[in-house]
């Protein structure tokens, strides 16, 4: 026995303190963990697809690249492939979607012969420039949109779509 | 465009340049021995139109596949199907299938026989490029009927 004597006022004090105390901490526990929720909320690790197309590869003309990421509707998951023409503009890398702004077909490189050096829908004969720029007498209203777009390990990664930037 | 309601929207709306109705016609074979073949078939010609759907969304409207027994009546089918397609807006419409039945049937104009490709064992890149492949076949005949009939 220790020489403390513990009386009985203290020992239910000490008793109701822990015990409240737990009470409190059950509570204010989650209204914290609520409160700070956004701060712990994990980045969707699919922000970036990783492509198979060397970035050494890639010229000034645009190239189609294909990527494939998971799409889950509802209860249903399946993988969706989509694809990007990519090309360099200087050391820079672009991505445009190949979705035409008019009634979204998919839009071709060099679809027309006669003008080789533009995007062609062939849906209604609408036509971009390189940049994604809609020509103006041709159906689309807008210019292509466009991906982010970045460099991992020598390949190309595509991120998510965006107004187009470059126009 | 696909046949749902959202789509369907978008097409009431865009009539003047949705002009191209895509018909898939479909074999049901429940046999023991057939079963098999017929589903890979369904699966082939649904991947295709699918496919094709995302090339040309705006100027075409991909209905549900057409699915019938062996035994049904093509010509019949066919004709009725006509009448039906003829009372709306298109001014083009092909019909996409794999059963060499269809190839007897002179009324439909634009009826696009396949050949079955078994792409149920395939490994998924395998099977995008054999689609693709085929993709390249069909394309031509859709512009080609756009461009000498608008």
């Amino acid at each position: 026995m220790s020489n403390n004597r513990v009386s009985r006022r203290q020992f239910l004090g000490y008793t109701l303190t822990g015990v409240g105390g737990f009470m409190a901490a059950g509570m204010l526990m989650p209204m914290v963990r609520f409160a700070v929720d956004p701060v712990l909320q994990q980045k969707g690790a699919g922000d970036y697809v990783l492509t198979d197309q060397a970035v050494a590869d890639i010229t000034e003309e645009p190239v189609r690249v294909d990527f494939t990421f998971e799409q889950v509707d509802a209860w249903y998951t399946s993988e969706v492939t989509n694809s990007a023409w990519v090309y360099k503009e200087g050391d820079k890398l672009v991505a445009l979607s190949p979705v035409c702004k008019h009634l979204g077909c998919t839009v071709n490189w060099g679809g027309d012969p006669e003008q080789p050096t533009q995007f062609f829908c062939p849906c209604h004969a609408g036509r971009y420039e390189k940049n994604g720029q809609n020509i103006a007498g041709t159906p689309p209203l807008g210019p292509l949109d466009e991906y982010d777009v970045q460099e991992q390990d020598g390949f190309v990664a595509i991120g998510q779509v965006k107004p187009n930037t470059l126009v | 465009m696909h046949f749902n309601s959202k789509d369907i929207d978008l097409y009431a709306s865009q009539k003047d340049y949705v002009d191209t109705a895509v018909v898939p016609l479909i074999e049901l074979d429940l046999t023991a021995s057939g079963m098999k073949a017929s589903a890979g078939a369904s699966e082939y010609l649904q991947s295709l139109t699918v496919i094709l759907e995302k090339q040309f969304k705006g100027r075409i409207l991909l209905l549900p596949p057409i699915s019938y027994v062996r035994a049904a009546d093509r010509t019949e089918l066919g004709g009725q199907l006509k009448k039906e397609l003829s009372e709306t807006g298109f001014k083009h419409i092909f019909y996409l299938t794999t059963d060499p039945k269809w190839r007897s049937v002179d009324d439909l104009d634009n009826v696009l026989w396949l050949p079955a490709i078994p792409t149920g064992d395939m490994d998924q890149s395998f099977k995008k490029s054999v689609m693709e492949d085929q993709l390249r076949q069909v394309l031509p005949l859709f512009t080609k009927e756009w461009t000498h009939h608008s």
